[in-house]
């Protein structure tokens, strides 16, 4: 097998004609998101440009502390993404959510560079791009669970407030809503899982493959990466929403505003 | 003896209440403009909310101490906002019994609670069928069929015209007066109030100073 081809300037440049592609279809169409396609294409090229620079420093100069930063940038990007995109949330959920995604990422990660791979966690090469899908998948993971999670609260209000009226307790009464939305933030990894191999080859064995990684061995990391994602998903979405819950109810069995501290 | 009664509670820097006694067994009416707190107050008796400043008292006993959950299984309140499970009547009963631990109740229990609330509509029959009326008394038929010390009414005819609403209301009226239940109900009818308020608390938008 051979390694990877080296991808030449201007033969690179000319995948950007498929963007402009979509961009024609976009203008047509007026479609309202063409702004964000534009900044968006840009932002992924900066930051893909930054992060290849980062990335090829690091590799050639490894120290802890900057496999740790890396981390640690990750991990608050992400937090920031959850908790941004669901301003409305009270602190306290804030701190469930950011908690849950930094611990089950943090634990993943490390088992599945110390056990799995059995290198140093503080290896470049495996901890940031085995870190970056685990992370970047919780991350997902939890914003569609939290998503279905609000919207099936504040659309079913009234079912709740009457039932907190009969005098159940607000644990029973949230908790339907709590697996609800776990099994929505779930359902997008089982169903990749099911798909996998067969309707497409994933991009991390894809990516092992053309840079000459002999396909049993690509399929192994596949198989555990996989595995970590949906384990980390899942952890990630049942700490935040376990102990997310908690904190819409208060000790008098009150239901205190989902919204943001006033 | 009263069964409830409240200190000049405020609630939420706007709302501020005269005190209230409630005696046991009554029929007691709220009234007021919409805007008058009439709903909260009866959110603060049955602890879903707690006042400010004030304390509220069920049968002697400051409700700020006593177990939430029990509070309100003994003040039971139906809210203004029916809410039924898409299904039929009878895994209603079923399933609002079930939150409550409770195991589901006959069929000659429903029917006896429906015919209470001129709801007799056959218990297979689908509450997404039902029109606003009639899915308001099932609901109604439901709560009332939990039982309580004091029932907390909040606009509990609004959906019925007016003969409907006397009906139901007179079978609630009876029906509680049997059982020793205490009445405290929210409504904008005024023949309502007229026939079957024993006492009538009147609130008024009053301003915090």
């Amino acid at each position: 097998m051979n390694g990877v081809v080296e991808l030449q300037i201007w033969q690179f440049l000319s995948i950007y004609l498929l963007l402009i592609v979509v961009l024609v279809i976009f203008l047509k169409m007026r479609l309202s998101q063409t702004k964000r396609l534009l900044i968006s294409s840009l932002m992924m090229t900066i930051q893909l440009i930054a992060a290849g620079f980062v990335l090829t420093y690091i590799f050639e100069n490894p120290h802890p502390v900057y496999t740790m930063i890396y981390l640690s940038a990750m991990l608050i990007f992400a937090s920031y993404q959850v908790v941004g995109k669901n301003k409305i949330l009270n602190r306290k959920f804030k701190l469930a959510i950011v908690l849950s995604l930094s611990t089950s990422g943090a634990v993943v990660l490390i088992m599945f560079v110390g056990v799995i791979v059995g290198v140093s966690m503080f290896n470049p090469q495996y901890t940031i791009p085995l870190g970056g899908m685990i992370i970047g998948n919780a991350m997902t993971g939890i914003n569609l669970g939290l998503k279905n999670f609000s919207e099936s609260i504040s659309t079913q209000r009234n079912k709740l407030e009457n039932l907190l009226n009969l005098g159940v307790d607000p644990k029973r009464i949230l908790l339907p809503h709590v697996n609800q939305a776990l099994e929505t933030a779930l359902m997008p990894t089982i169903n990749s899982m099911m798909g996998m191999g067969i309707i497409f080859l994933p991009g991390m064995m894809t990516g092992q493959i053309l840079s000459g990684t002999i396909p049993t061995t690509a399929i192994l990391y596949q198989i555990a990466i996989m595995i970590a994602i949906c384990s980390t998903v899942c952890l990630a979405v049942f700490g935040s929403l376990i102990f997310g819950y908690r904190t819409l109810y208060n000790d008098r069995k009150q239901f205190v505003s989902f919204l943001q501290d006033s | 003896m009263n069964i409830i009664e409240t200190e000049a509670i405020t609630f939420a820097g706007i709302l501020n209440y005269p005190p209230v006694q409630i005696p046991e067994g009554s029929v007691t009416f709220l009234t007021g403009d919409s805007g008058s707190g009439k709903t909260t107050f009866l959110r603060l008796l049955n602890s879903t909310l707690t006042p400010v400043s004030g304390r509220v008292f069920y049968r002697g006993k400051d409700t700020g101490f006593e177990d939430p959950l029990e509070i309100r299984q003994k003040m039971l309140l139906t809210g203004q906002s029916v809410y039924l499970f898409d299904t039929t009547i009878r895994d209603n009963f079923r399933m609002y019994y079930e939150y409550r631990d409770l195991k589901p109740p006959s069929d000659e229990f429903i029917k006896e609670y429906l015919s209470l609330c001129i709801a007799p509509f056959p218990i297979t029959s689908s509450c997404n069928t039902l029109s606003g009326g009639e899915r308001q008394r099932v609901y109604l038929s439901i709560f009332l069929s939990f039982g309580a010390d004091a029932f907390l009414l909040d606009e509990p005819t609004s959906a019925l015209d007016r003969n409907l609403s006397d009906s139901v209301f007179s079978n609630i009226v009876s029906f509680a007066k049997k059982s020793n239940i205490s009445l405290v109900v929210v409504s904008h009818d005024t023949e309502l109030v007229r026939k079957y308020a024993e006492y009538e608390v009147s609130l008024s938008k009053r301003v915090m100073v």
